[in-house]
């Protein structure tokens, strides 16, 4: 438990257009973390998570996978390192028009060779993992269903599963829940709970709403302004803390 | 790089986008100063007014209405009569007085006047040819012909037409793995991310705008004079015209894709061919079937330019009768081509209907 697997060390990041969206943040993340982030939109907290894959550029700063810095890695240990970080989103980003079974197979494109998945060869294998994952995100019987005709509560379980297929040790998810109604909320956060429980995936996700921080995180930090402001547990998150994170106007919401 | 260098080049920035502003207010403001002048001149004045045949023309002319326009454009481009500033949004904006009662609009009415006056001087309409006697008989004479088409040639005429439709369809057919690949060359969030990608972008735009700014009856005549006189010239200039087009298309529905799928393979460590057929390809199929098909329509309703260079198929038909002046059949042969246009535009819409 005590395992570091994430060290996130004085990390800046200045848009092109000026805007300076994370101003020296540092932490880290301990092997089997459920780290929640919080923060206001434009907090930093998108950017923060796109750093760490490298979907973003960090301006300066350094962030250290399993021990390795991957700052400023390219090309093909560039793709390997995105292979062992899994990603979800707000919007799911499935493939339109494509079945679940396809989606959850392109997990596997970093270990599939390009003519190969061009083709839609994928191994007896994958193929065998990406059943037993649709299974676990409980969408049995679904994987030859269009992806873009589910519900949105599926759509960001089929997105799991899809990450799952990449074997990550640690799983990013930005806002997994922020275009979900409440009942829907729970069941996704619960699915997150069970990867990062049995599977013992460590999980990096933002998130809005306290109710579900307090309920699911077992560590938080706070942005503020592209400022780290509070890490912690997600037991001494007050109405104090509350305020400065969210401003003095501020009034929590719950979702049940 | 610390908060208050980026505000500074911001400022910089700033400053250079509003003197850019300036420039091009001044150089459109001088630019129709200069024309209002020399229309006014050389066809309000020594044309309608003066009523001269054969007005003398130098170079000096354009020359002295350049300099008055600019004395004229700087003189009143600290009044509200600047259609520069206008258009470059440099007035403040006034919201109690509408858009249309603004004094620069008011000059902009009077060079809409003047351009519409020396239009029809030029383009010397007259409705007394218009109406005339002798016009009259004629127009009469051809109309009765083309109405009264002659269905001895419906045999030869619908075989040219399936030849024209097979025609157009090959020039389709070979245009569109170019105009694929290109589509990709030219669309802009595909090829920004580097210098060298983004000066490709540019030279593909660019030869993409030459090669569709000429039409393909100058890419037609361009072609029979290279590998002769027949269909194959015609195809040829179908083609290009076709891949110039259909690129176009594509690269603009490649900057209209949703950006989440590619983000999501990139996530995964895909390669970036990987990235592209699995997260654009799904997203553009579809719109690039449709495009396909509605320019294969295009290219069967310019039959006549493949005819224009004798290259077989209903328009050379067309264009031989015509020669000959036998009008009954060239009224059976557009009855014949307006029947194929229709066809073949209502299919190709059910077809991209069902498709979307």
């Amino acid at each position: 438990m005590s395992q570091t697997i994430l060290e996130v060390d004085k990390l800046n990041k200045v848009y092109p257009n000026g805007t300076h969206a994370l101003k020296g943040v540092s932490f880290n993340v301990k092997k089997g973390e459920f780290l929640v982030v919080i923060g206001l939109s434009g907090s930093g907290k998108s950017t923060l998570l796109r750093c760490i894959n490298r979907l973003h550029e960090p301006t300066t700063g350094n962030i250290l996978f399993e021990g390795n810095d991957i700052t400023n890695i390219k090309g093909k240990p560039l793709r390997i390192l995105r292979s062992r970080i899994g990603m979800i989103f707000q919007h799911f980003n499935l493939i339109p028009r494509k079945t679940v079974m396809t989606n959850v197979l392109t997990g596997t494109l970093s270990r599939t060779g390009v003519i190969k998945s061009i083709l839609g060869t994928f191994s007896q294998e994958d193929k065998k993992k990406a059943l037993e994952l649709i299974d676990l995100v409980g969408l049995k019987g679904k994987e030859n269903r269009r992806a873009d005709n589910l519900s949105g509560g599926q759509q960001q379980r089929v997105a799991i599963a899809r990450a799952l297929m990449q074997n990550p040790s640690i799983l990013l998810a930005d806002e997994p829940v922020a275009s979900l109604d409440p009942a829907t909320s729970h069941s996704v956060m619960q699915y997150l709970r069970k990867v990062n429980e049995e599977l013992g995936v460590t999980i990096v996700c933002n998130l809005h709403f306290l109710s579900l921080v307090r309920e699911y995180a077992t560590a938080v930090i706070a942005l503020k302004d592209g400022n780290l402001i509070y890490e912690g547990g997600p037991s001494d998150i007050d109405e104090n803390w509350f305020q400065t994170i969210y401003g003095e106007d501020a009034v929590e919401v719950t979702i049940d | 790089m610390s908060n208050s260098e980026a505000v500074t080049l911001n400022q910089d920035k700033g400053a250079i986008k509003q003197m850019k502003r300036v420039v091009s207010a001044v150089a459109m403001d001088l630019f129709l100063w200069a024309y209002t002048l020399l229309v006014g001149y050389k066809i309000i004045y020594q044309k309608i007014i003066a009523d001269m045949r054969y007005a003398e023309f130098t170079w000096n002319q354009p020359i002295y209405a350049l300099a008055i326009g600019a004395l004229v454009a700087l003189a009143l481009f600290f009044t509200k009569f600047s259609i520069g500033r206008a258009t470059q949004g440099l007035y403040e904006d006034d919201d109690n007085k509408a858009l249309t009662s603004q004094p620069f609009m008011f000059l902009g009415y009077f060079i809409i006047l003047i351009t519409f006056i020396a239009g029809l001087n030029i383009s010397q309409v007259s409705m007394r040819e218009f109406l005339s006697e002798a016009g009259l008989l004629g127009a009469q004479r051809i109309f009765t012909a083309l109405l009264h088409p002659n269905f001895g040639i419906i045999e030869p005429a619908i075989f040219a037409a399936i030849e024209t439709i097979y025609m157009a369809f090959i020039a389709t057919i070979i245009a569109v793995p170019f105009a694929f690949l290109f589509g990709f060359m030219a669309a802009r969030n595909l090829m920004s991310a580097s210098p060298v990608l983004f000066a490709i972008y540019n030279l593909t735009r660019f030869l993409l705008n030459i090669t569709r700014s000429i039409e393909p009856l100058v890419w037609a005549i361009i072609f029979s004079v290279w590998v002769g006189i027949g269909p194959f010239a015609g195809m040829l200039a179908l083609c290009l015209h076709s891949v110039s087009s259909l690129a176009k298309l594509y690269s603009e529905q490649i900057e209209n894709i949703s950006e989440g799928p590619i983000e999501a393979m990139t996530a995964t460590g895909a390669h970036p061919i990987q990235i592209i057929w699995f997260g654009v390809v799904p997203q553009i199929i579809l719109p690039y079937l449709s495009f396909t098909i509605y320019r294969w329509d295009i290219n069967v309703r310019m039959a006549t330019v493949i005819g224009l260079v004798g290259g077989g198929g209903i328009g050379t038909m067309l264009m031989q009768y015509q020669g000959l002046a036998k009008w009954n059949e060239v009224g059976m042969l557009a009855i014949t081509i307006a029947a194929i246009v229709w066809v073949m535009d209502w299919s190709s819409s059910r077809i991209r209907e069902s498709i979307k």
